[in-house]
């Protein structure tokens, strides 16, 4: 026989651990649908930025928009298999000075960047990181001479 | 979209301004974030172009509207692949009606790093003014 101890409703609802209501997974599922649904309408989080993906044959390419940062406000890191893009930006209106940090990580394949040859530069307000392709990563292509 | 005349009803003019004439050429655009402040001096106005070079961008002020035109000056090189996008290459297009409130002759408008910031300077005759009482 197995003794259930009971617990008062009012004790679990001091308790922020278990405060959370049972919806909360459902509501979590939802505000994210949404903002995936309304992010192009409603603007970047305050967060987070656009970015793209290319690839060619020699190398990945990010491109992320940050406008109004300054160059040297922008960090780019490569650390196990994420790369890591943080940007501040100052905007001063009046004597009123607001700041914004922006952060965004992307899962970079393991083994297939050569880490030392990342390069990145800003134009326009546009990052482009050039991420360049690991030489055994490469596709290779052998001609074979037809006789 | 009279943003301008908007924030300060009082500025506008008395009869309603007309509707912005339909644009000719059907090229898709978007509404850039973009921000006004409102001093005694002057408007500001700060639109985030990122993309958008110098000679992407053209800036018209009329005496009831303020266009601002950006096309990306960034174009995708033939081998590259795109694997994910969350931008768009659409032209950036914003229109605003300034409520014949401003001085189109001292405008000043700079673009850097993808932002641009117009500055348009009050009419005189709107301007606050201290009258000296005798």
């Amino acid at each position: 026989m197995r003794l259930i101890r009971y617990t008062t409703p009012v004790a679990r609802a001091y308790h922020p651990a278990f405060a959370r209501s049972p919806w909360a997974g459902l509501e979590e599922q939802m505000d994210r649908l949404f903002e995936a649904a309304l992010g192009e309408t409603a603007g970047p989080a305050a967060a987070g930025f656009p970015v793209d993906l290319y690839e060619d044959a020699a190398a990945t390419y990010v491109r992320a928009e940050l406008p109004g940062v300054n160059r040297a406000d922008i960090n780019v890191e490569l650390a196990d298999g994420t790369l890591q893009i943080s940007a501040k930006r100052t905007r001063k209106t009046g004597e009123r000075e607001e700041t914004v940090e922006f952060n965004r990580a992307l899962t970079v394949p393991e083994g297939a960047v050569a880490a030392d040859k990342i390069s990145a530069a800003f134009e326009n307000g546009v990052l482009t990181v050039t991420l360049p392709k690991r030489e055994e990563a490469k596709p290779r292509k052998i001609s074979v001479a037809v006789s | 979209m009279s943003l301008l005349s908007t924030l300060i009803p009082s500025l506008a003019p008395a009869p309603a301004a007309p509707a912005p004439a339909p644009r000719t050429d059907s090229e898709p655009t978007r509404t850039p974030r973009h921000e006004v402040t409102d001093t005694p001096e002057a408007y500001g106005l700060v639109v985030e172009l990122p993309g958008v070079a110098k000679d992407g961008l053209e800036l018209s002020v009329d005496h009831e509207q303020i266009r601002v035109f950006g096309r990306r000056s960034w174009r995708k090189p033939e081998a590259w692949q795109a694997l994910h996008r969350e931008s768009r290459d659409i032209a950036y297009e914003l229109v605003l009606e300034h409520g014949r409130t401003i001085d189109a002759e001292k405008i000043h408008a700079e673009l850097r790093d993808g932002v641009l910031r117009v500055s348009l300077p009050k009419a005189e005759a709107l301007k606050p003014r201290k009258i000296a009482v005798a």
